[in-house]
């Protein structure tokens, strides 16, 4: 785990701060790579690694700070700059043309490179060389004229890595090559192939690697580096640090404080809603829980750990092949999304814009069409009395503006997620509310009130399943928290036990 | 985190910027339709007033029933974002069932023919529905079905109603303020839907699932069965449109008259401020579109230009139409 | 890895094979199928929907579609035939007829992908709209007066002439087709086109010149649109403003049951053409085995359902959004 100094470290951030509004997302971050160094980026959701990520790539700009590559002051005002300064992004998303080959999307970066389209005959040989050479160097074997949409996962990480490799700095300064969550969805060998990977990127490049896999990053980083709430609070080597040193440094474990009363489970109760071993090829298996009446059941897990697919197998939008799912008492067959309201059940998806709502219709539109009967008069609607429930529900949910003729598209996130939230709750048979991220990206005081509603909802009778974003919130909310590990359940506890359970046990048990 | 998702991100924000303008777009995109079609009138009306007398107007809309009908069916299938090129297809082959079948049945044959052509709308979107195919080409696919069934029950000849004639004339020869039938109930069905979209659950889940069909899927709209219902309404209005067609030739072929609705439909569905997307619909507008489209020959004449300008004029107004209610909203991606 | 199995079924292999087993079944059921003549013939019946399902197909490969070959082909083929020596006009331009034809077709296409992807206006529409445009332009130049014919008998028997056993039309279309091949498979514009159909935002992202890129493919459109028309008109020997007429129900369905899908990103200029040689086949093969003319759209409507629904079976979901 050598490296060789050179005068000039390849990155050098300085002071980096950036805000957003009120909210500091970075707060004087500086740090520094030396050329061959694999640094880890860790940090929660919401620590800010995402806007340093932006920062480096371009696509956002710091408030204050500088920027050195390679010895020289930069400023990144676009991706390309980024690009040509040798920075080298592989995204969390994977931004490859599936119907194209290899070679072709590895060529996709030089068009970048120079900044302009070329015209002309495709030499094919040229860009399968050019592939060829890039996948040695980083030591893939991978055919240049394969397609993209036949490879695995794996392999196309491969590919997205070797783009990345792409990047040729000016005056033979070493490229930086930053991987965003890499291994979120790989499995445990595939896992190894990127290490390998990594381990060869670092003869001519320098790395930032970003995972919230801890294990991972003290294993393959050189030195990591810690994020909280905008602020860097660790810079170390890898060498002799342990997961604790690292939990200690991503979050303050001051035990989070909450006045929700949990009330322990009545004897003989039976559970609303009963899981066993359920499983979805690829994405969970053996998955058994109950959730009942009046209690939050909070599920957390890693992105790729299986929650969403399984919250939603619950809501019958995916198809579980194994186990069975019970509804009081009565295991369901051939489930689907209407079946599943009409036992009681609601989804508030995590992506709101695309799932959760209608942006074109209104807020009485969006709150009435999740087809409760009281708006029904014969074959018509009752348009006063959704107006009603519309107004009602903006009222007390304080949504604003106050317009319930507006289209949900004009509101801010938050505003969007208190329709969304009050389609359902106005369901009079409503009993289980299924909660995928319900707090990602609100504001304090919209929180506030989301928050302050699920906990009137569940005090009423309903039984909440929910996502939460951050472990904070489950340590705040749940009755009971389930942690998912690649599709898997690790562990499950009971909080109306009362015990005090921190955040970074739990977090041990996610990675 | 990516590129191309910041790009979606930047997408999102300028729809915030569009809102602000929202309420403007909003109500071009309502009055438009009307705009257009009272601006062509005007000009009409100052190169040659004679066009719109009664019997200009009489004219323009016993031609615009058929296509209104055709257009408000296809404004419905358009609502849930999809496309039905089978529609004219769908009323031509029903125009000759009822000239075959009225004669020896009467009206029970009006009633089984509408039924059956309603079934095979219906038909159109359960094979939507259920295999996911793309709506462009499976209507190209029961399109063909269609022109071959009519060709086939047809003998490639022209059916008289020998028999029972005034049951289906009396639609087209009576007439209501120098307008025949045929227009009014083209009017009624219009308004009928306006109710049904605006009015009614299902009429909601419609237009909901043309704006956003994820989200309705999730929403728990019961998005098969709505699909199948505006495909149905689809086939019904193309039923209504080959009752017209009889009613005014008193005789159905396969080349004659109303066997050219498929493109003026679309345009007039277009024209009268339907979106290709999906989710705006306004049946009144489709009015205004219909009448437009059937005006156009009209007007050309009525300005000197020969009849042979027609399509160029119609060209021209289904681009600039659409073009003028597309400059408000500034989705990046566009196919 | 079973989808590309799938592709491959759906690829060149399983059309060749589709194609053999008509070839052989109308052979079998008429030996006039399999004589030369009639082979030559279908070859010539090709070659017009051949040069316009080149350029049709990179458009939809993009992602969009083209609705006006219609009428492009009709606005080009009547100005060509009045700019030649025909019956109406005086003037012959010779050469020129061709280049000002062809020039027209490639300013409707221009101006359609112009409208496409500036003002964002969707290409069904937009595409509709210059359908109309160029029938109106190919309907004022045939204006009231007599029939434009061809006067110039060798060019009016060109089509039809052998080579090599060959038609001289499937000469030409053949030479599109290859020059298409070209374009779409190994330039940077033919790939892009596909990476658009694919994923705009990535290639947006990726600082492809994508609104260039869209407009090319439609002057492309228009131009072979417009090749189409001048051939069809000297195949008539007159100039018609219908000289399109039912060629887009043969083209489209030509390219989607070839493989090339609607949504773009898939298939391409062999997998079209292929689809085009398997209509034409069909069809040819129908008359000749007796089968009334009435029934030709009815077989290509069913072939056409069936073969987009064996290709979107496996992918049937609860969450996919069908349009």
């Amino acid at each position: 785990m050598t490296y060789q100094s050179t005068q000039f470290p390849v990155l050098k951030l300085t002071g980096i701060t950036r805000s957003f509004g009120p909210v500091k997302a970075l707060n004087n971050v500086s740090l520094s790579i030396q050329k061959g160094e694999v640094l880890g980026l860790i940090g929660e959701n919401g620590a800010g690694k995402s806007t340093l990520l932006k920062i480096l790539a371009g696509i956002e700009q710091p408030d204050s700070g500088t920027i050195e590559m390679n010895g020289a002051m930069t400023r990144f005002i676009s991706p390309y700059d980024a690009l040509r300064a040798g920075v080298g992004v592989v995204h969390q998303e994977q931004s490859l043309f599936t119907n194209l080959t290899v070679a072709e999307n590895i060529a996709q970066q030089m068009v970048e490179k120079h900044g302009r389209a070329r015209f002309g005959v495709q030499d094919w040989t040229h860009i399968n060389q050019q592939a060829a050479r890039v996948l040695q160097k980083i030591g893939v074997d991978l055919d240049p004229k394969a397609i993209v949409g036949d490879l695995s996962f794996v392999d196309r990480q491969m590919v997205e890595i070797a783009r990345a490799v792409c990047v040729d700095p000016k005056q033979g300064g070493t490229p930086l090559i930053i991987l965003d969550e890499p291994t979120a969805v790989l499995e445990q060998a595939e896992t190894e192939v990127l290490e390998r990977e990594i381990r060869k990127l670092r003869e001519f490049s320098s790395v930032i690697f970003v995972s919230h896999r801890l294990d991972e990053v003290l294993r393959i980083c050189d030195r990591v580096v810690v994020l909280r709430n905008g602020v860097l609070t660790s810079d170390r080597s890898t060498k002799g640090a342990s997961k604790d040193d690292l939990f200690q440094a991503m979050v303050e474990d001051a035990p989070v404080k909450t006045t929700r009363v949990r009330r322990p489970k009545k004897s003989g109760e039976q559970p609303i809603l009963s899981v066993k071993n359920m499983g979805k090829t690829g994405r969970f298996k053996n998955v058994s829980f109950d959730a009942y009446a009046g209690k939050i059941t909070a599920i957390i897990g890693t992105n790729g750990s299986g929650r969403g697919a399984l919250v939603r197998s619950l809501f019958g939008a995916e198809a579980f092949d194994s186990g069975t799912l019970e509804i009081s008492g009565q295991s369901v067959t051939s489930w689907s999304i209407s079946r599943a309201i009409r036992a009681g059940l609601a989804y508030v998806p995590a992506e709101r814009k695309t799932e959760g709502m209608i942006g074109g219709y209104n807020g009485i539109r969006n709150i009435a069409l999740s087809r409760s009967d009281q708006f029904k008069m014969g074959p018509l609607l009752n348009l006063r009395k959704m107006k009603q429930a519309a107004q009602h529900w903006f009222d007390r949910l304080g949504v604003s503006p106050n317009d319930i003729h507006k289209p949900l598209a004009a509101f801010s996130g938050g505003n969007q997620q208190k329709v969304v939230l009050a389609k359902w709750l106005n369901l009079p048979d409503l009993r289980i509310l299924i909660l995928d991220h319900p707090l990602r990206g609100l504001d304090v005081g919209v929180s506030h009130t989301v928050n302050a509603e699920i906990r009137r909802a569940c005090d009423t009778g309903l039984s909440v399943i929910m996502i939460p974003d951050t472990i904070e919130e489950a340590l705040e909310l749940a009755d009971e928290i389930l942690v998912l590990r690649d599709g898997q359940l690790s562990a499950r506890h009971d909080l109306s036990i009362g015990t005090g359970l921190s955040i970074q046990e739990i977090m041990a048990e996610m990675v | 985190m990516s590129v191309a998702q910041t790009i979606t991100e930047e997408q999102k924000g300028t729809q915030f910027g569009m809102i602000n303008h929202f309420g403007r777009i909003a109500s071009w995109h309502t009055i438009a339709p009307p705009v257009v079609f009272f601006a062509m009138l005007i000009i009409v009306s100052i190169f040659n007033p004679n066009y719109l007398g009664p019997l200009g107007i009489s004219i323009a809309t016993a031609s615009a029933a058929p296509i209104l009908l055709i257009a408000l069916g296809q404004s419905m299938v358009l609502n849930v974002g999809s496309i039905d090129l089978s529609n004219a297809a769908i009323s031509l082959f029903g125009a000759i069932l009822l000239a075959l079948s009225v004669p020896d049945f009467g009206w029970v044959s009006i009633i089984v023919v509408l039924a059956l052509l309603t079934f095979l709308g219906a038909i159109n979107g359960a094979i939507l529905a259920y295999t996911q195919i793309p709506s462009f080409a499976l209507t190209l696919g029961t399109l063909g079905i269609l022109k071959t069934a009519t060709l086939v029950i047809s003998g490639s000849e022209t059916i008289y109603v020998t028999n029972n004639r005034e049951l289906i004339t009396l639609l087209y020869l009576t007439k209501l303020g120098g307008i025949s039938l045929t227009f009014w109930l083209g009017i009624s069905v219009a308004l009928i839907l306006w109710a049904v979209l605006r009015l009614t659950m299902t009429g909601q889940d419609m237009t909901g699932i043309g704006k956003n069909e994820k989200g309705a899927i999730l929403t728990g709209v019961p998005v098969k069965r709505v699909k199948i219902m505006a495909f149905a309404l689809s086939g019904f209005a193309g039923g209504l449109a080959g009752f017209c067609i009889v009613a005014q030739a008193g005789s159905a072929s396969a080349s004659g008259l109303g066997s050219n609705l498929l493109l003026p439909g679309i345009a007039a569905a277009l024209v009268g401020g339907t979106s290709i997307s999906g989710g705006v619909t306004n049946p009144i507008n489709v009015i205004f579109g219909a009448l437009t489209v059937a005006f156009v020959p009209i007007a050309i004449q009525a300005i000197g230009f020969g009849a042979q300008a027609q399509s160029l004029v119609y060209g021209f107004f289904i681009i600039l139409v659409v073009a003028l209610s597309t400059i408000g909203s500034k989705t990046r991606i566009v196919k | 890895m079973t989808l590309a199995r799938i592709r491959k079924w759906n690829g060149p292999t399983g059309i060749l094979l589709a194609l053999c087993a008509l070839i052989l079944l109308f052979s079998f059921i008429n030996p006039r199928f399999a004589s030369v003549e009639n082979l030559q013939n279908v070859l010539f019946q090709i070659s017009v929907p051949l040069i316009i399902v080149v350029g049709t197909t990179l458009v939809i490969q993009m992602g969009s579609i083209d609705l006006s070959v219609e009428g492009v082909m009709g606005a080009a083929g009547m100005a060509w035939i009045l700019m030649s020596a025909n019956t109406r006009t005086e003037t012959d331009f010779g050469m020129w007829a061709w280049v000002i034809a062809l020039g027209l077709g490639l300013g409707v296409g221009l101006i359609a992908g112009l409208i496409y992807s500036k003002l964002k206006v969707p290409s069904f529409v937009v595409s509709l709209g210059t359908w109309y445009v160029g029938l109106g332009i190919a309907v004022l130049l045939y204006g009231n007066s007599m029939l434009p014919t061809l006067t110039n008998d060798s060019l009016a028997r060109w089509p039809t002439q052998l080579t090599l056993g060959l038609p001289h039309s499937f000469w030409l279309a053949g030479l599109v087709f290859i020059a298409g091949l070209i374009v779409s498979n190994h330039t940077h514009f033919g790939r892009g086109l596909m990476a658009i159909g694919n994923n705009e935002a990535i290639a947006i992202a990726n600082g492809m010149p994508v609104d260039r890129y869209k407009m090319m493919a439609f002057s492309l459109a228009g131009l072979l649109a417009g090749l189409a028309g001048i051939l069809a008109t000297i195949q008539l020997g007159s100039g018609s403003p219908d000289i399109g007429s039912g060629q887009l129900f043969v083209v489209i369905p030509a390219a989607v049951i070839g493989g090339t899908s609607l949504s773009g990103g898939e298939g391409g200029v062999l997998r079209s053409a292929l689809g085009v040689c398997l209509l034409i086949i069909l069809n040819n093969g129908l008359v000749l085995s007796g089968v009334d003319p009435d029934y030709q759209s009815g077989v290509f409507g069913m072939i056409l359902l069936i073969a987009v629904i064996t290709v979107a079976w496996p992918h049937i979901d609860r969450l996919k959004v069908a349009k």
